[in-house]
C-alpha cells in the first residue's frame, strides 16, 4: 500500500463526497430539524461504505464492472429495465450538478446564471477528453477539499459539541405536527438517497477496473472507502450544523442553492464565503463528472463497448459518444429553465426508488464465490449489506408519497 | 359504487386551492425573505462580494415572483403580505425584511395548527 | 472455465461480456446457437451478438424499438475461437476475425484523434 496513493485517494474521496444534493438537503435538513438528523448522515454513510468497498472488491477481484456483472445477473429484460431507470435518474441528477454549477459561477461572477451553464459544461466536457481517468477524479476531488472551510466556520463559532453529538443517535424530535412529522420522514429519505446515490457505486466500480486494481489493492480500498468517505460525510454534518445554529434562528430554510455560503461568510468574512464557493463549485463538477461518466459506464458496460477514460477518447469512441450526449442532454434540460431545487428533488426521488435495484445484484455477486473466490463477503459485510439493502427498499417504498405529500420537503 | 371515489375527487379538489395549498409557497416566500435579510446585514458588515450580493438578491426575487405567481389566493393577507416584499428595494433594512419574515411565519404556523 | 469443460446452463454464457485476445471488449453474449438433436448431447455451436440477437429475448414491442434503434445484425462466434469463460468471455481471436468491432470502428471515424493526455 503506497501511502502516497492512499492519502490521495482518501483526499479525493473526501473532497468528492459532497454534491448539490447534499448541500441543499444538509442546508435545509439543519435549519428544519436542529441536529436531530445528523444520525440520517451518519447512517446513510456506513451504507455508501459498505457498497461502496464491495462495489471496489468486486472490480479488483472479478476484474469485471458492476454493471456488466449486473446484466449476467439479472438477465437482458430485468437489466434493461434496470439501465433505463438508472440512466434517467443519473441524467437527472447530472443536470441538477450543471445547474448547481451555473449558480455558484453565477454567484462568484456575477455572469448569466445560463451562459455559466453552458461554460461550465463545455469546460467539464473539455476535461474529461483532456485528462486521463486518474487526474480527473483527482483534479476535482483535491480542489473540493476547499469545502474544509465550512468545518472551520463550524469551528471558530464554537457550537454546542454535546447537541451536536447527540444528534448521531437517532431520535425523533418533540413535538412535531402530523405535517412535520411527514416533513421529517421526507428528510431522512432525501438524506439516505442523496448520500447513496446508486452513481456512486457504477462510478467506484468502473473506477476499480480503470486503475487496475487487483487484490493488492483491497485494503486501499477499504480504508479509502472507509476513512474516506467518513471523512467526507463530516462536511455534510457541518452544513447541517452551521444551519441549526445560523439559520434556524433567523427563520431561513434555504432557497436558494447559493444560501448555504452564507455560513461561512457570516464568521470569516468575504475569504470565508469566497472559499466556500470554490469548495462547492469543485465538489459540484466533480459531481457533474461522476454522474455523467457513470452513466457512459453503464451504457457501455450493459451494450460490451469498449469504455474507460485509461483509454483515448478515439479507443473507446462509443463510450466517448455515450458520455458527450449524455452532458449535452443534462445541459438541455437545465435550458429549460426548470430550477436547480427542483432538479434536486427529482434526483433524490428517482435515485432511491432505483436503489434496491442496483445494490441487489451487488449483494449477489459480492456473496458469489464463484466470482469473488475467497474475497466474498464474510459475515459482517452480509449483516450490514443486507440490513442497509432492507432500509433503502423502505425508503424507496415511502419516497413518493412523502415527497407529494410534503411537496418535496417544503408542506 | 361510485361514492367513494366522487367523494375523494371532491376532497382532493379541495384541497388544491386555499391556504392550504398555498402552504409551501408561503414558507417558500418566509425563507426567501429571511435570506434576503441575511444577505442584506452581511453586506452592511462588508463580509460578502458585491457579485453575490447582487445574484442573490436577483435569484430571492424571481424565486418571490414565482411563488407570488403560484398562490391560488394571491388577495389573501399573505398574499399582499409577499406582493409587499416584492416592493422593497434591493437594499432594504434587514430589519424590515425580517418583519416580513415573521409575519409570514406567524400566518404559516397559524395554518399548519389549523 | 475451458472452452471443452461442462456448461450445465446456457445462462452461465448469457449476458456476459466478450474481450478478445487484446483485452478489447466486443460485444455481450446475446444469444447461445446449440447443435444436436433429440436424444443426442447438444454442443455449443456459436454464440450469437448483437441486437438481431434479442428477438425472442424481449417483448415484440420492445425488440420493434430495439430494431428501429439499433438495427438487427447478428454476429457468430464460433464457440472453437473461444478460450475461456469466467465474468467475461475471452476469445483467442482478435474481435475483427470475427466480425465483432464493426459499429466500433464506424463510431471512431466521428472522434477527432487529438487532444488527449
Amino acid at each position: 500500500m503506497n501511502p502516497l496513493e492512499l492519502t490521495l485517494g482518501i483526499m479525493t474521496a473526501v473532497g468528492g463526497f459532497v454534491d448539490i444534493s447534499q448541500l441543499v438537503f444538509s442546508g435545509q435538513a439543519g435549519s428544519m430539524f436542529g441536529y436531530s438528523l445528523i444520525w440520517a448522515f451518519g447512517i446513510s454513510t456506513i451504507g455508501i461504505m459498505v457498497y461502496g468497498e464491495m462495489c471496489g472488491r468486486v472490480a479488483a477481484v472479478a476484474h469485471q464492472p458492476l454493471f456488466s456483472l449486473m446484466r449476467h445477473r439479472l438477465g437482458l429484460k430485468l437489466g434493461l429495465v434496470t439501465l433505463i431507470a438508472s440512466f434517467l435518474s443519473t441524467l437527472v441528477t447530472t443536470a441538477a450538478e450543471i445547474g448547481g454549477l451555473g449558480m455558484i459561477l453565477n454567484h462568484l461572477t456575477g455572469a448569466s446564471y445560463l451562459l455559466m451553464c453552458v461554460v461550465s459544461t463545455l469546460v467539464l466536457m473539455a476535461s474529461m477528453w483532456i485528462l486521463p481517468f486518474k487526474w480527473i477524479e483527482r483534479t476535482y476531488g483535491l480542489l473540493g477539499l476547499f469545502m474544509i472551510v465550512f468545518i472551520v466556520a463550524l469551528v471558530v463559532i464554537h457550537p454546542p459539541w454535546s447537541k451536536i453529538a447527540s444528534g448521531f443517535v437517532p431520535s425523533v424530535p418533540h413535538g412535531l405536527s402530523a405535517k412535520q412529522l411527514f416533513n421529517y420522514s421526507y428528510f431522512v429519505v432525501a438524506i439516505f438517497s442523496a448520500v447513496m446515490f446508486p452513481y456512486e457505486a457504477f462510478f467506484y466500480s468502473s473506477g476499480g477496473i480503470e486503475e487496475q486494481w487487483g487484490p493488492k489493492d483491497l485494503l486501499t480500498n477499504r480504508v479509502t472507502s472507509i476513512v474516506g468517505m467518513g471523512l467526507g460525510s463530516l462536511l455534510s454534518i457541518a452544513i447541517l450544523a452551521l444551519a441549526a445554529l445560523l439559520f434556524a434562528p433567523a427563520n431561513v430554510a434555504p432557497q436558494i442553492p447559493g444560501s448555504v455560503a452564507l455560513q461561512t461568510a457570516i464568521p470569516l468574512g468575504k475569504l470565508g464565503l469566497v472559499m466556500a464557493l470554490l469548495g462547492m463549485l469543485f465538489a459540484v463538477a466533480g459531481a457533474a463528472v461522476e454522474t455523467c461518466m457513470a452513466n457512459a459506464y453503464s451504457v457501455s458496460q450493459f451494450f460490451g463497448w469498449e469504455w474507460g477514460r485509461h483509454k483515448k477518447p478515439w479507443e473507446a469512441p462509443r463510450f466517448t459518444i455515450a458520455w458527450i450526449i449524455v452532458m449535452l442532454l443534462a445541459l438541455a434540460i437545465v435550458m429549460t429553465g426548470v430550477e436547480v431545487m427542483s432538479l434536486v428533488g427529482y434526483a433524490v426521488v428517482f435515485s432511491i426508488v432505483i436503489l434496491p435495484l442496483s445494490y441487489l445484484p451487488l449483494m449477489l455477486l459480492a456473496n458469489d464465490k464463484n466470482y469473488m473466490r475467497g474475497y466474498a463477503n464474510k459475515w459482517l459485510a452480509k449483516i450490514l449489506g443486507w440490513l442497509f439493502f432492507v432500509i433503502v427498499t423502505i425508503a424507496a417504498i415511502a419516497a413518493i408519497p412523502l415527497y407529494v405529500l410534503t411537496a418535496g420537503g417544503q408542506g | 359504487m361510485l361514492r367513494r371515489p366522487l367523494l375523494l375527487l371532491l376532497f382532493l379538489t379541495g384541497c388544491s386551492k386555499g391556504p392550504e395549498a398555498d402552504l409551501e409557497y408561503i414558507s417558500s416566500a418566509r425563507s426567501l425573505a429571511a435570506e434576503w435579510a441575511l444577505v442584506n446585514e452581511q453586506a452592511s458588515e462588508g463580509h460578502l462580494t458585491s457579485a453575490y450580493v447582487k445574484t442573490m438578491r436577483q435569484s430571492v426575487r424571481e424565486q418571490l415572483k414565482t411563488n407570488a405567481k403560484s398562490l391560488t389566493q394571491p388577495q389573501s393577507d399573505y398574499g399582499s403580505e409577499i406582493a409587499a416584499v416584492l416592493r422593497e428595494p434591493d437594499d432594504a433594512d434587514p430589519a424590515a425584511l425580517r418583519a416580513h419574515a415573521s409575519k409570514l411565519k406567524q400566518i404559516e404556523d397559524h395554518l399548519e395548527s389549523a | 472455465m475451458r472452452r471443452d469443460a461442462p456448461i450445465k446452463m446456457v445462462s452461465q454464457l448469457l449476458d456476459l461480456p466478450l474481450i478478445d485476445r487484446d483485452g478489447r471488449w466486443c460485444g455481450v453474449v446475446d444469444d447461445v446457437e446449440l447443435d444436436g438433436t433429440p436424444g443426442r448431447a447438444m454442443r455449443i455451436k456459436a454464440l450469437l451478438v448483437g441486437p438481431g440477437a434479442y428477438e425472442g429475448r424481449l417483448p415484440g414491442c420492445a425488440f420493434w424499438l430495439v430494431r428501429k434503434v439499433a438495427g438487427d445484425r447478428i454476429a457468430r462466434v464460433p464457440w472453437d475461437r473461444v478460450k475461456n469463460v469466467a465474468s467475461a468471455v475471452h476469445l483467442e481471436c482478435r474481435a475483427e476475425e470475427v466480425k465483432l468491432h464493426r459499429t466500433e470502428d464506424e463510431a471512431r471515424r466521428w472522434i477527432p484523434k487529438w487532444g488527449a493526455m
